[in-house]
């Protein structure tokens, strides 16, 4: 009796084991190990740089490359790069790399003192080369998009240096070494200004502009007027920059437009972002303006801020649209929660990125209708200060 | 007095359009910001008998502690340093920027000059911005946007102080 049970169980297992063999899919092929992924040499129009400057732990900050069109996190996330100690970064997209201004010490927190050019490569993000840059000098803040500018025909990077004394360095790319230094005085940060000179911001309200010659030595420097008063209506160092023109903002949210001409910077006639039921409103946050292929201008907007002194840091409720052109407001976003920076991608229907300082997010918005897209997070971010439309 | 951040809150749970205040990016941070009705007023030094002894009031690990209206950073009495000292094995910038105070306790502005403490990585106890008189770095004398651990052996930041360098002049 028991062996015939036995018997029994043995041929329904094996005839089970026919059957599933049967249905099963072919095994997985066996992988190869140390594949990389890559990146395209050009990034899409819908990617943004997600600079996290680690403000807790400044030696870990990271940039994150994001796909801000895909719904999972694991398409959204395409790779990263370091930047440490509240460092610089710019693309360069005619050279295929990104630009990246960063600290070390040879102990870590400790020790000597090396600040470094780091090249990227856009497509492995690999460091390809660096640059050590004299120790000491290099802006070294909250994040900035006036703190590194090419020229030269993306020959030359300009450098911001604040120590606390002021001045431009420039590399040769080509060459990958530092070719100068040049002084401004009272004068900050590197405002495009044609191809083979730069402008930056002075303490009393002028523009410096220089004009380099063809070996990158200085061949002009010159001073606009004054168009605003530092202690009494300072303006944000921040534009968004259309067609030469900088659009800088005020505390009190007037616009200081500024010609660059190549030359020389001229201001032109002001004009208010602000409404006539709108006295309470001002720019406010971190990264609070940016532009799009549209020729349109972006600002982040605070309903409490205007005359309130310590507000200008703050962040905004909305982001206010302009056609710089005909000074109208095109367009009014607002924001899901609070909004600290954010950037305006490429293209002509572009997207809006921005911080939200509440949690620590990315929030996606459509740059034409103003809709909110979707949140992105939990990608390992904790302090995503600052925000570049990928190139 | 209510506070501005107090103002804030409330205006904060009135408004049904946004909900961050001012210092939205700090409470997500873990920031140590308490309303200012909790603080009790802590007298650091009292007239005892005829000559009258400088006085201020507060705790100098609040935010809303008088000297820190320009401040934005970590503040070194969270960290193991005080007010105008720095924490043990730090080294404080011998450069820096000044902000411009009012003492409640005793009427007068200060000139107060916010010294990083370096050498060590972030403290990251009792973050607190309030920005009051803050320029861009285009000002640096005005600025605290950037970090002032200049001329110091490292450059890294670790706490701020806010220490009374002078009465300001009167306007």
């Amino acid at each position: 009796m028991m062996l015939d049970k036995f018997l029994l169980g043995l041929v329904v297992s094996f005839a089970s084991l026919g059957v599933f063999a049967q249905d099963r899919p072919p095994p997985l092929p066996v992988e190869p190990t140390g594949v990389i992924e890559t990146l395209p040499e050009r990034y899409p129009p819908d990617w943004f740089l997600v600079h996290d400057a680690a403000f807790f732990h400044m030696s870990d900050g990271k940039i994150y490359v994001i796909d801000t069109s895909q719904d999972s996190l694991g398409d959204q996330v395409k790779g990263l790069f370091n930047n440490v100690l509240m460092g610089a970064i710019l693309q360069v997209p005619s050279r295929g790399e990104i630009m990246s201004v960063e600290t070390f010490h040879t102990r870590g927190t400790r020790g000597d003192r090396i600040d470094v050019l780091t090249i990227w490569d856009t497509v492995n993000l690999s460091p390809v080369d660096e640059v050590v840059l004299p120790a000491g000098k290099r802006f070294m803040g909250m994040p900035e998009r006036v703190v590194l500018q090419t020229l030269n025909n993306d020959r030359w990077l300009a450098i911001f240096n604040l120590s606390p004394s002021t001045s431009v360095s420039l590399v040769d790319l080509d060459a990958r070494e530092v070719i100068g230094e040049i002084p401004t005085p009272g004068c900050s940060f590197i405002y495009p200004n044609k191809d083979m000179a730069f402008s930056a911001i002075c303490a009393d309200g002028r523009m410096l502009t220089v004009t380099l010659n063809e070996d990158g030595s200085e061949k002009d420097r010159n001073f606009s007027d004054a168009f605003f008063d530092s202690d009494d209506s300072p303006v944000f160092e921040r534009p968004p920059i259309v067609d030469g023109i900088a659009y800088f903002p005020g505390f009190d949210g007037t616009v200081h437009p500024v010609a660059m001409n190549g030359s020389t910077a001229t201001p032109m006639a002001p004009w208010s972002l602000i409404g006539p039921d709108e006295s309470t409103w001002a720019p406010s946050g971190i990264e609070i303006d940016g532009e799009d292929d549209l020729g349109r201008i972006y600002f982040l907007m605070n309903p409490e801020a205007n005359g309130v002194d310590g507000m200008h840091n703050a962040g905004g409720a909305e982001i206010w649209v302009f056609d710089p052109d005909s000074r109208r407001r095109v367009l009014r976003i607002p924001l899901q929660e609070w909004g600290l920076s954010f950037a305006v991608g490429r293209g002509q229907e572009p997207k809006v990125l921005v911080t939200n300082p509440v949690d620590m997010s990315v929030e996606l918005y459509d740059g034409l209708s103003g809709e909110f897209v979707r949140k992105i997070t939990g990608f390992g971010q904790e302090t995503p200060l600052f925000l570049w439309g990928a190139k | 007095m209510m506070s501005l951040i107090d103002k804030l809150l409330e205006r904060r749970a009135r408004a049904a359009a946004q909900t961050a205040s001012r210092r939205g990016m700090l409470k997500s941070l873990g920031g140590v910001l308490v309303g200012a009705t909790a603080v009790p007023l802590l007298p650091v030094a009292r007239a005892e008998g005829g000559t009258p002894r400088p006085v201020e009031e507060g705790s100098d690990t609040d935010c809303d502690y008088w000297r820190y209206c320009a401040i934005d950073g970590f503040l070194c009495s969270c960290c193991g340093g005080s007010a105008n000292t720095c924490p043990p094995g730090t080294e404080m910038s011998p450069v820096t920027w000044i902000g411009t105070c009012h003492n409640p306790a005793d009427g007068r502005n200060y000139v107060i000059s916010y010294n990083d403490c370096c050498g060590k990585s972030t403290c990251g106890a009792c973050l607190c911005q309030r920005d009051e008189g803050d320029r861009p770095p285009y000002r640096p004398d005005k600025t605290n946007d950037i970090n002032w651990c200049l001329g110091t052996a490292s450059a890294t930041y670790h706490c701020s102080t806010a220490v009374v360098v002078g009465v300001a002049f009167e306007e």
